[in-house]
């Protein structure tokens, strides 16, 4: 276990530097002027820490999803987090300014989140299918109601078009001290419930029988990805394939214990998106930026198509 | 002589039948307006207008310029239909709406007047045209020499951070004003890095305020820009950014913004600089 956090620590830390030596402008990391100095504290620096916890943030939020709903497919899209975080978003940029996109994307999260609650809970005990239904409802209706908006404020649907693509720009040290506390505290969460989250892996009877509280341990890591999904979303745009594949690609590396799995998405998720980022900043010329989601879901889409073609009997189907 | 007064009568209708072809027009980009106003078209002629556009209140709106709604154009029986970029409207949507159409997607400040003299031969009203476009050329002619060029970049939006490129016409506004756009990329606008803008370290960093920058931070308040040296210009998009005669007061008075910077630098006092 040790090795394989030690190895995986290695390369987040490999491309976290690469991230910070690469860029628009050629920077001397150990001999910087003037320039260089604000470029790399004020602009460099604070965008890749705040790539490394979105992505981090956003693998932890997919693989507590997996959990509560037993479901592959399960991630902030499917559950409907990232979309009804993103309407709460669009509507602060269109209608109260930057300053009010945490809070209305924190509401509007938690809005489709007690919505789903709402719809799977029967009888004290909460549906994973019906969860899973009714999170693509709220994900669908999010997504009408910005395409609506995006319909209605035609003038402005490239800022809104470009924003929803993602991107780290907007970076700053405060963020990035939040959103880390935020993840600190879902991620002690997860390794104190290690051994239940295992157990859920099993039918709800063995859970049960093992004494595992299902209801709430479901409800408090339905919060927690939707609090993550939130925060992130509200800085940095809609960034998708993050918290479906991370999780996966590690299972399908053979890590399926939670105490092992949770750490690797950490630094796994961070490292794959700051590497994104990188090249989001460095394919095109004369400081030209792509938007990191259109990266993320084609690198990770392509990467985990192969894996799921080469290894789809053992993992899915067969186990 | 009946040959003749079928001759006169048929010449008579082709006639009637051109300046007809005008008398009632549908316009889906609203920055013509101010051109066709400034030729004299009445608000009698404009049939149509786009929700945005509020030069003809008489007119029936007819949705927006990106999505216009072709039932309501056909059913105004339009004579002409003024249409921007093919990005905007495609030749196909032309074709659909089977209807003459005048595009109107001027990128440099000549040649919107080059667009000036083609609507008035469309419209029969070349001697307007010819009188605007002399007046405008000789605004143009007044502006003040500026050497060196000011050194500018012009933020279209700020989340995320767009900025204008060499296709867009307010690449020629600067430089019709005394400026130079630092971004030389061969687009109309560009999502560039802010490590670029503060690289570049233009003399003046305008920030447009509009529909497509709605609320945005000034920049010296954002934190990537807390490094910027630059001078900070705010304007307002639809009178700097929008390729109708406006253009050429924004170009008025950012000549003048430009001359003080270069040669009276002491007048600048306030720590940033508004054009409205």
């Amino acid at each position: 276990m040790r090795r394989h956090l030690f190895l995986f620590g290695l390369f987040f830390l490999l491309v976290f530097f690469l991230s910070l030596s690469h860029g628009a402008v050629p920077v001397d990391l150990f001999h910087p002027d003037e320039l260089s100095r604000r470029i790399l504290l004020e602009v460099r620096l604070p965008r890749v820490l705040l790539a490394a916890l979105s992505g981090a943030s956003l693998s932890l939020a997919g693989l507590y999803f997996q959990y509560v709903m037993q479901n592959p497919l399960a991630d902030s899209f499917t559950t409907g987090a990232s979309a009804s975080a993103a309407l709460g978003a669009v509507l602060a940029l269109l209608f109260f300014g930057e300053t009010w996109v945490l809070p209305s994307a924190l509401f509007l999260a938690f809005l489709g989140l007690v919505a789903v609650l709402r719809i799977a809970s029967l009888r004290g005990r909460l549906l994973p299918v019906t969860m899973l239904l009714a999170g693509i409802v709220v994900n669908t209706f999010a997504s009408a109601s910005i395409s609506l908006l995006k319909f209605l404020a035609q003038e402005s649907v490239a800022s809104l078009v470009f924003w929803l693509m993602g991107g780290f720009q907007n970076a700053t040290y405060l963020r990035c001290a939040g959103l880390a506390a935020i993840l600190f505290g879902a991620c002690f969460y997860g390794l104190y419930r290690a051994p239940a989250l295992d157990l859920t892996a099993f039918d709800d009877e063995t859970a049960r029988a093992s004494g595992v509280p299902l209801y709430r341990l479901r409800r408090e890591l339905l919060f927690l990805g939707a609090l993550l999904t939130a925060v992130t979303v509200s800085f940095s745009g809609i960034i998708g394939f993050v918290g479906l594949i991370v999780p996966h690609l590690l299972r399908l590396a053979g890590f399926l214990r939670a105490e092992m799995l949770l750490p690797l998405s950490l630094l796994f998720g961070a490292s794959f998106l700051v590497l994104a980022d990188l090249l989001s900043r460095v394919l095109l010329s004369q400081g030209q930026e792509l938007p990191v989601g259109v990266l993320t879901s084609a690198l990770g889409g392509l990467f985990f198509l192969y894996l799921l073609v080469k290894r789809r009997r053992e993992l899915y189907e067969l186990v | 002589m009946k040959k003749s007064l079928f001759w006169l009568l048929l010449g008579m209708l082709f006639f009637w039948g051109i300046s007809a072809q005008a008398a009632r027009i549908v316009v889906l980009y609203p920055a013509a307006s101010s051109v066709l106003r400034a030729l004299g078209v009445s608000e009698k002629e404009v049939v149509g207008a786009t929700r945005h556009d509020s030069t003809w209140p008489r007119a029936v709106k007819v949705g927006s310029h990106l999505r216009p709604n072709f039932e309501l154009i056909r059913a105004l029986r339009p004579d002409l239909v003024i249409v921007g970029s093919r990005r905007a409207f495609p030749d196909q949507a032309v074709r659909r709406l089977g209807v003459p159409v005048f595009r109107y997607d001027p990128r440099t400040l000549s040649g919107l007047l080059e667009e000036i003299l083609a609507l008035g031969r469309v419209l029969h009203k070349e001697d307007q045209a010819r009188d605007l476009v002399s007046e405008l050329r000789e605004r143009l002619r007044r502006l003040k020499p500026i050497y060196p060029p000011v050194t500018v970049i012009y933020e279209v939006s700020a989340f995320p951070l767009r900025v204008a490129g060499s296709r867009s016409i307010v690449s020629d506004l600067l430089r019709v004003a005394g400026g130079r756009n630092l971004i030389r990329i061969p687009k109309k606008h560009v999502l560039i890095s802010p490590e670029e803008v503060l690289a570049l370290s233009p003399e003046v960093y305008i920030y447009q305020v509009g529909p497509m920058n709605r609320n945005p931070l000034p920049p010296k308040k954002r934190p990537y820009f807390r490094g910027l040296r630059s001078r900070v210009l705010r304007v307002r998009e639809l009178r700097f950014a929008r390729p109708g005669l406006n253009i050429f007061e924004a170009a008025e008075r950012l000549n003048a913004y430009f001359y003080t910077l270069r040669y009276h630098p002491e007048a600048l006092t306030a720590p940033g600089d508004s054009l409205q």
